[in-house]
């Protein structure tokens, strides 16, 4: 599981969180390993058991108000779970006054608190997003990704298979680079997987015999494209005549990337056959199939419905007929 | 399968840069096993040349290497080859 320190929030300067801290410095180095904020509610009448650890939470108008209409004693029983939960902060929206008890609990146990001039749901909102983005599982994968006709083909196939001189190829056809060789890749969501590049070399491509060349300055800003989702994996493989490949493409065979299934096609390489082509053919057969169309399965059910229809050849034994 | 890794550490002024990274890569893809170079939480495929220079890794910097192969002299043999290279500046002489 992933996770990102609490000053990491206070830091960042893309999501606009507005946050500036109250107290509790001690505990900046908290981690949070959650991706969903919490909002306590019933923790402050003493039912904590839903109080996580390592989690964000949110304090607004109704558990303020909540606090500040209760005896300072209750106002300090109501919060005592945050002596022990080690919940990852506290965050206090719409600048409201924060009662002594909670700034004196948040020192005591070092739970990093802050303010923000921020309303509860654009707060929750905001931070919700830059939680999704920061703790989206990743990994990296070696391989080249291009934007064809709008879709994320991500190509696989060993060093020297030509994965590379591909994407040029597609390149030089107005499709979009991603990138070259090391793919970044984190999942959003329960069933999509983006790619990007790597800061350092994005936009940047090896092509054998004539070095590094950068792709953005030779083919202009629309060749390129920071990220883009993963949606068909195509792996180039030597060819092999012992092999079977795919002749009919009626079975959907998948490549899982962080738990998320997508479609791949394995396409053998040899002399003649032009994978640029193959690549934008599978990419526009894609296209279909995402607005309902199967080639092969509504070739197939032609298949069905003529053979159906025709009536079976009579056998001729001889010049006799049966 | 075999596996076997190796902590490298690079020594030339410059760091791993382009021509270094070539001269590697070059090394490492005459060699069957695969390749992987790690640094901090970050491995890449060391056939690749983009994917060493992405680890932008300066003077100083502990790559660990990894390969996989099938049969072990072979896999110690290129570590190495590829330890030599590395010890030795990548021929810079400094």
């Amino acid at each position: 599981m992933q996770s990102i320190r609490v000053e990491q929030l206070l830091k960042d300067d893309e999501f606009d969180l507005g946050l500036a801290l109250v107290t509790g410095e001690a505990g900046l180095g908290r981690d949070i390993d959650f991706d969903k904020i919490q909002k306590p509610g019933l923790a402050f009448t003493g039912y904590t058991d839903f109080v996580r650890a390592r989690r964000v939470q949110v304090l607004g108008n109704a558990e303020i108000s909540y606090l500040w209409q209760v005896s300072p004693e209750e106002r300090t029983r109501a919060l005592a779970w945050l002596a022990t939960r080690q919940v990852a902060c506290v965050i206090v929206t719409k600048g409201l006054q924060i009662p002594d008890e909670l700034r004196d609990i948040c020192l005591s146990s070092g739970t990093p608190l802050f303010r923000t001039h921020l309303l509860s749901s654009n707060l929750i909102s905001k931070l919700q997003a830059l939680l999704e983005e920061k703790l989206a599982p990743q990994t990296v994968l070696h391989g080249v990704l291009v934007d064809v006709f709008g879709i994320g083909v991500l190509i696989l196939g060993k060093s020297g298979i030509g994965k590379s001189e591909c994407a040029l190829d597609l390149i030089m056809n107005h499709h979009r680079l991603v990138a070259d060789d090391v793919v970044d890749i984190k999942r959003k969501g329960p069933d999509v997987v983006f790619g990007g590049g790597n800061e350092i070399i994005k936009h940047h491509m090896e092509i054998r015999g004539l070095g590094i060349l950068n792709i953005k300055d030779l083919f202009g800003v629309a060749s390129v494209r920071d990220r883009k989702r993963i949606e068909l994996v195509v792996e180039l493989v030597e060819w092999s005549d012992d092999e079977e490949y795919d002749r009919i493409g009626i079975d959907e065979r998948t490549y899982t990337i962080l738990d998320v299934d997508i479609p791949l096609l394995t396409v053998p390489v040899r002399p003649g056959r032009n994978i640029t082509t193959i690549i934008e053919v599978a990419a526009r057969n894609q296209l279909l199939k995402l607005q309902g169309h199967h080639s092969a399965l509504e070739f197939q059910e032609r298949l069905t419905r003529a053979m159906a229809n025709s009536t079976p050849p009579r056998r001729v034994v001889g010049d006799d007929v049966e | 399968m075999a596996e076997l890794t190796r902590d490298l550490v690079i020594q030339n002024e410059l760091g791993l840069h382009a021509r270094a990274a070539a001269l590697l890569v070059g090394l490492v893809a005459r060699h069957k096993p695969d390749f992987w170079l790690r640094k901090e939480d970050m491995e890449i495929n060391g056939k690749s040349i983009m994917g060493v220079l992405m680890l932008a890794a300066a003077k100083g910097t502990t790559l660990t290497a990894r390969v996989v192969g099938p049969e072990e002299q072979g896999l110690k043999d290129m570590l190495d080859q590829v330890e030599e290279l590395v010890n030795n500046k990548f021929g810079e002489g400094r």
